[in-house]
């Protein structure tokens, strides 16, 4: 690769214009060459002299009296080193000894072995540079010659040595792999060492002369990048480790983790703890992150480091009393309502505020509205929610001073679930409130309003942790119970509030749930959700095996069910991110004959890559979509979740997140329904919170589509996208789809729920599992945004219709997260100071101090930050204790930093 | 999109409170249309991070691959041709025949635009659902209904007649070669021109912003239009030349409009270089006047300066000046970040005298007789012009006497009759 840019440089003579892309300019090339050849005669004088003077040389060289070739020698060397060249023309001296080039080689190859022997190999190897056919001489030479200092000969023939180690290396590697085949031939495989230790002479050049990134891509070629950290100091590991930490997306495994493990140790010897916890986080190895936490001395960057984790939902046992606050986000609530207020977002808004009929271009008036009063009723119960997640006061629910006329009691059945449910959302965070307002339904004679607060229960604690464990006393005694719905209010609630926590005893509570075939397939499956999303990415063997008992021990008839598609997101949630740790699970799924195991492996093995990018793991799900299946015969919604898949694998990396449109656009064209159904589904998580224009053109099109079950998931889609965004175009969008939709209930039902979606929190929140810098993937987001999605794969049997699931939408409160950056102060307290918000830019290998932001605004803290943006402090005042501006950061004083009165005072 | 927290007033999803009460329509903006406005084109190569590039494109190739193989398939398994004839004819239907060939003028929103027919007339039509919004361009050519003008299709050329006017369809002849020494002036416009345009990597690994253009300045006959004839003839860029002059209409606002339309014809057809020959026509130094068209000539500078300098950057345009009188360019016109560059094109030295006396007598048949060593070594303040001035006359003259030869007489007196035209009317030794 290097090898190209040397070479247009090296190789063209002076007087060949460059640019010559175009037929016209290569006419004009051939016209002067004739031309060129006057040119020569006409050498300026000084070029003239400078030519006789190296052919003077040169035989001198070839003469047999030795005692000249040394300053013959010397004063060679001089001249090409001196020579100045412009960028794009070859130094004139090289270019003048071109034509001698076989000589000289003749000359090295008649003189006895002597210091100037070595001498002339280095010349000769610069020379060779410009004499490039493919034998790699310049390689040959250096080797031969007296092993000066590389940088000697200035950064071009660095770059073209580099270049030639690299392909000799290649070269060597790839004989060395044939005489491993052929046992025959005795050769031993070839040794790279001499490449390396020249390899290694070279890194520190580079490092020290602005090409880390040449640095680094020597020495991943040479497959030697462990070395690097020994090289790197503190001024170049930062561009080092940002280089090659946008690689490892693309590189395959191990190679991947090999270059994360790398990043990690430099930062460490930088005692950089706030980048390599995030490298540890990455690498999801608690031990890691643990390490990094213990070596940090700091308190303060202690603190900053727990802030990381509790981002992450990571848990671990600390004897610091504050660090645990940090890692329960025990103050997360309240921080939340601290930036409600600074925003002035506090008041409550009504579903009526965010639907805005009046905006609606409705040409059948308001008596055609509420079709379906109960549907809307729940659509307002949703949105509500939604609306006004985590900020602990809405005006449906918790308005009314009277119970028996409150809001609940306008919803039917399991409405009046959902609704008493929404309080656990709106109070989100905020446990000790919540249990409170919750509490009086908890001894409600309705069940349905029981079970509704069994759930919000479990809703208010997501994400947070709680010494008393509240979920956990008040739920268990539920799940066992006789009334089913209580059964399932407490199971999922459990699961979403200890989602990632591994907690023991949900385990011991809900195993026996999965492996009981008494019960109904729907209280299975939602157990082994619940487990799966609790023991996230932890491949626990002991649940993989009792789902997998069950699948195996159920009857056909019971596994037809639409809720088995949820064990199997349970089993799959258990092996999230783990790549190849669920290969024995994809085995024994294989053996394992009924129509759910196909569908359960597709999905664990989706989610076991999900956010690698991993190429041929799309392939095999796209193969997956290739078969015309007969719905009547087969089972195909396994294909659901393949394409599901292709959007999960490849998310959270931008070149495939954008390829993946294109295929998408191909699965549609071609697609069976099953796969058309699920493929705006898939559009949605791959830019979950990320309305992008053209996603939104490709949405609002698939919204109109004659089958109205695409319709349905395209519009849950748009939602899922502007999901916490206040987006104006999707909001208009979709005004207009209500009124597109008056008559269908069910459309109708989903547009409101997007439009509390794209309102979400005020437009406070994001749904988008990544975060600090788009670099780490949320498993807890991710689980519930999954499942949400996995209702929507069936909605006729989940959400709409007279489906009784909708509660399945509540998945979504645990990917919920405050878009905001927060700083605070040494003690843990708000502190405002100004910081520059801007669309971010990628700083990847770029010379000097680039800019991460562009287009930037400048606000005070706290701010929103939206999917593409990126924050950096605008004042000197304080110095940002993490790197990246995400969430809760920490600032302490910079010591240097003087008032600019003060300044003027002290000159 | 990212602060729009929901109380901004007016925006939507915002300013609820009094909302409510007043259920009645309410005007809200709308939105902004996506399509219709002008594309960036082009993209910066760069020498650093190969291998991430690398690795980035073959994922992207990895992609294509896939998408082939799928598409194969699918195409095996269920050939899609019939339909595809079928939605083929379906649109063509709606598309009607005759149809009309107009342009279109600006687009108005999602799907409704102005057009303006043949005659010259601007409709405001609506464009067909299947028209490729995103091909569609302010002043390109598109196909409209016969009967309602509804835009049914996009006609891709990509010939706009603006450029062609300014635009340098034939290369000059000359090139570097024909160039007599001037050999620091030739690298540096190489430098400031042409390498940003080929070779943008370089300057973006050395981390500086490519200059944005440059001026040549000097005597008259030094070679400032030759350099700009032969960096034309060596580019492949677009190369607009305008002449100073050009720029100063009749009406006003004809001026600046004709440099707006310059540089948006160049920042289309970018790469380009635009060379502005004698800017000294609208690029004075400004000062009061009362006369009209001084203030419009001035006004032309402003926009250039504007052009040059201002608000939104030029992509991938250079600027080239020329002029012999920079002293009188007005300082805002020539400082650094318009005209980065400044290059002085002095009266030739010895050997440059001497190799332009070669490369114009290259060609003629000259006696044995001719030694130019004199002229050359001579004091007289000698051009590249007046050597070749000297040249011509030298030919003439033979032709005169019907001689196949230039002889060396023929010289000294061409130099006598050059020298005196340009010595004319000047009084000599006035002040000695």
């Amino acid at each position: 690769m290097t090898k190209e840019i040397a070479k247009p440089a090296a190789t063209e003579p002076k007087d060949v214009k460059m640019g010559e892309s175009s037929t016209a300019a290569a006419a004009k090339k051939d016209v002067k060459d004739p031309k060129k050849k006057d040119d020569d005669d006409e050498l300026s004088e000084e070029d003239q002299k400078l030519k006789d003077e190296l052919e003077m040389l040169v035989v001198r060289l070839q003469e047999s009296n030795t005692s000249l070739h040394k300053p013959a020698l010397e004063s060679l060397r001089t001249l090409i080193r001196t020579s100045t060249s412009s960028m794009t023309s070859v130094p004139k001296p090289l270019k003048f000894l071109r034509p001698h080039y076989y000589e000289l080689q003749a000359v090295y190859e008649k003189w006895p072995k002597s210091e100037n022997k070595l001498f002339l190999a280095d010349i000769i190897s610069v020379l060779a540079m410009s004499y490039d056919d493919g034998k790699r001489d310049c390689l040959k030479y250096r080797f031969l010659g007296a092993s000066e200092p590389v940088g000697s000969w200035g950064h071009e023939y660095v770059r073209h040595l580099a270049s030639e180690l690299i392909v000799e290396y290649n070269a060597r590697a790839e004989t060395g792999d044939a005489s491993e085949a052929t046992p025959k031939d005795v050769t031993p495989q070839t040794p790279t060492s001499d490449l390396i230790k020249l390899a290694l002479e070279i890194v520190p050049f580079c490092l020290k002369h602005n090409a880390e990134a040449d640095a680094c891509d020597l020495l991943l070629e040479l497959e030697s990048l462990h070395k690097l950290p020994e090289f790197v100091d503190k001024d170049t590991f930062g561009r080092v480790c940002l280089y090659i930490v946008s690689m490892v997306p693309y590189v395959a495994p191990p190679d991947d983790l090999a270059i994360l493990k790398t990043a990690r140790s430099i930062y460490r010897a930088q005692g950089e703890w706030t980048r390599s916890i995030l490298i540890s986080l990455r690498i999801n190895d608690l031990e890691l992150v643990k390490e990094d936490y213990e070596s940090c001395e700091d308190p303060l960057t202690k603190k900053q480091l727990a802030f990381i984790c509790a981002r992450q939902q990571v848990f671990f046992e600390t004897g610091d009393e504050t660090i645990t606050e940090i890692l329960n986000n025990t103050k997360l609530s309240e921080n939340f309502m601290a930036l409600a207020r600074d925003l002035d977002v506090v008041e409550a808004k009504t579903p009526e505020d965010i639907y805005k009929t009046h905006l609606e271009n409705s040409r059948h008036g308001s008596s055609a509205a509420n079709v379906d009063s109960a549907r809307q009723n729940l659509a307002s119960t949703f949105v509500n929610a939604f609306v006004n997640i985590g900020f602990g006061s809405d005006k449906l629910m918790m308005n009314s001073e009277d119970a028996s006329n409150s809001w609940i009691y306008k919803n039917k059945d399991l409405g009046m679930m959902s609704a008493a449910a929404s309080l656990g959302a709106i109070l989100l965070w905020d446990v000790e409130v919540g249990l409170t307002e919750i509490d009086k339904f908890l001894y409600s004679t309705d069940d349905n309003i029981k079970a509704g607060a069994l759930l919000a229960i479990g809703l208010v604690s997501s994400g947070v942790r709680h010494e008393s464990d509240p979920a956990l006393g008040l739920l268990t005694e539920h799940v066992n119970s006789t009334t089913s719905v209580h059964r399932v209010a407490a199971i999922v609630g459990l699961g979403i509030a200890y989602a990632g926590s591994a907690r023991e005893e949900v385990q011991e509570l809900l195993l026996p749930l999965i492996s009981d075939t008494g019960l109904t397939m729907e209280l299975s499956s939602l157990a082994a959700l619940a487990l799966g999303m609790v023991y996230v990415g932890t491949c626990n063997g002991d649940i993989a095996s009792t789902i997998l008992q069950t699948l195996m021990e159920r009857d056909d008839e019971t596994l037809k069910s639409s809720w088995g598609r949820f064990m199997g997101v349970g089993l799959g949630l258990l092996f999230l991110g783990k790549q190849d740790a669920s290969e024995a699970t994809l085995e024994t799924l294989k053996v394992i004959e009924n129509p759910l195991a196909k569908l359960v492996g597709v999905i664990v093995d989706v989610l076991s890559y999900i956010g690698t990018g991993n190429v041929l793991k799309i392939q095999s799900m796209l193969h997956l979509c290739n078969d015309h299946l007969d719905k009547e015969k087969e089972d195909d919604s396994f294909q659901a979740f393949a394409v599901l898949g292709i959007a999960l694998i490849a998310m959270g990396e931008e070149v495939g997140a954008e390829m993946a449109l294109r295929t998408f656009n191909h699965l549609m064209h071609y697609g069976e329904p099953v796969i058309r159904r699920s493929v705006p589904l898939a559009l949605g998580v791959l830019c979950a919170s990320n309305p992008l224009v053209n996603v939104l053109d490709i949405l609002s099109k698939y919204s109109h589509d004659h089958d109205t079950d695409v319709a349905l998931n395209a519009v849950f889609a748009m939602g899922l996208v502007g999901a916490g965004t206040n987006n104006a175009r999707l909001a208009q969008m979709l005004r207009q789809l209500a009124v597109y939709y008056y008559k269908n209930p069910n459309v109708l039902f989903v547009v409101r729920v997007s439009q509390g979606l794209v309102h979400m929190g005020k437009g406070t929140v994001t749904l988008n599992p990544f975060h600090s810098n788009k670099t780490l993937l949320s498993p807890v987001a991710v689980s519930g945004l999954i499942t949400v999605l996995t209702a929507f794969t069936d909605a006729k049997t989940f959400i709409v219709d007279k489906a009784q699931a909708h509660y399945l939408l509540y998945f979504l409160v645990p990917s919920a997260y405050p878009r905001f950056l927060m700083t605070l102060d040494e003690n843990l307290k708000n502190l405002a100071v100004t910081v520059r918000v801007g669309q971010a830019v990628d700083t990847v290998g770029q010379a000097g101090r680039p800019k991460t932001i562009t287009g930037f605004q400048t606000h005070s803290t706290p701010v929103l930050l939206a999917y593409s943006e990126r924050a950096e402090l605008a004042t000197e005042e304080y110095i940002s204790v993490g790197t990246t501006l995400e969430g809760f950061v920490i600032l302490k004083k910079n010591p240097e930093w003087m008032e600019e009165d003060s300044k003027d005072a002290a000159k | 999109m990212g602060q729009n927290q929901s109380n901004i007033p007016g925006a939507p999803g915002g300013g609820k409170k009094d909302d409510g009460k007043k259920k009645e329509k309410k005007w809200e903006q709308p939105l902004p249309t996506r399509v219709g406005k002008k594309k960036k084109k082009g993209q910066m190569r760069s020498t650093s991070c190969l291998r991430l590039k690398l690795l980035k494109n073959e994922r992207i190739k990895d992609f294509l691959l896939l998408e082939e193989e799928f598409v194969q398939n699918q195409e095996r398994l269920k050939p899609q041709d019939e339909k595809n004839q079928e939605e083929r004819s379906r649109v063509d239907e709606l598309r009607g025949t005759p149809m009309n060939v107009g342009s279109l003028e600006e687009i108005i929103d999602d799907d409704h635009a102005i057009i303006s027919s043949v005659g010259g007339t601007e409709y405001y039509v609506s464009i067909m659902s299947y028209v490729d919004k995103d091909l569609l361009e302010p002043s390109g050519s598109i196909l409209l209904h016969h009967k309602n003008l509804a835009v049914v299709g996009v006609l891709a050329d990509d010939a706009d007649p603006m450029v062609s006017v300014m635009k340098l369809e034939k290369a000059p002849t000359e090139s570097y070669a024909d160039v007599g020494g001037l050999d620091q002036q030739i690298q540096e416009i190489k430098e400031a021109v042409e390498l940003p345009l080929t070779h943008p990597e370089l300057y973006e690994e050395m981390g500086i912003k490519p200059p944005k253009g440059v001026i040549l300045f000097g005597p008259p006959g030094t070679g400032k239009t030759l350099l700009a004839k032969a960096v034309a003839n060596q580019t492949s860029a677009t190369f607009l030349r305008v002449v100073g002059s050009e720029l100063i209409q009749k009406y006003l606002g004809e001026g600046p409009k004709l440099v707006r339309e310059l540089f948006r014809v160049a920042e289309e057809n970018a790469p380009s270089i635009v060379f502005i020959d004698e800017i000294d026509a609208v690029g004075t130094k400004r000062y009061d006047s009362n006369s009209g068209g001084e203030r419009e000539i001035q006004r032309t500078m402003l926009e250039l300066l504007n052009q040059l300098d201002g608000f939104d950057s030029r992509g991938d345009v250079k600027v080239i000046m020329a002029t012999n009188r920079i002293d009188s360019l007005d300082p805002a016109l020539i400082r650094p970040g318009r005209i980065d560059r400044k290059i002085e094109f002095p009266l030739p030295d010895i050997k440059t005298k001497r190799r332009i006396f070669n490369i114009h007598t290259s060609r003629m048949t000259l006696g044995d007789d001719v030694n130019f060593e004199d002229f050359i070594m001579a004091k007289d303040d000698l051009s590249g012009a007046d050597v070749k001035a000297i040249c011509t006359e030298a030919g003439l003259l033979a032709l005169r006497e019907r001689r196949m030869k230039v002889v060396g007489e023929d010289f000294k007196k061409a130099k006598e009759k050059v020298l005196y035209r340009k010595n004319e009317g000047t009084p000599e030794g006035l002040y000695i």
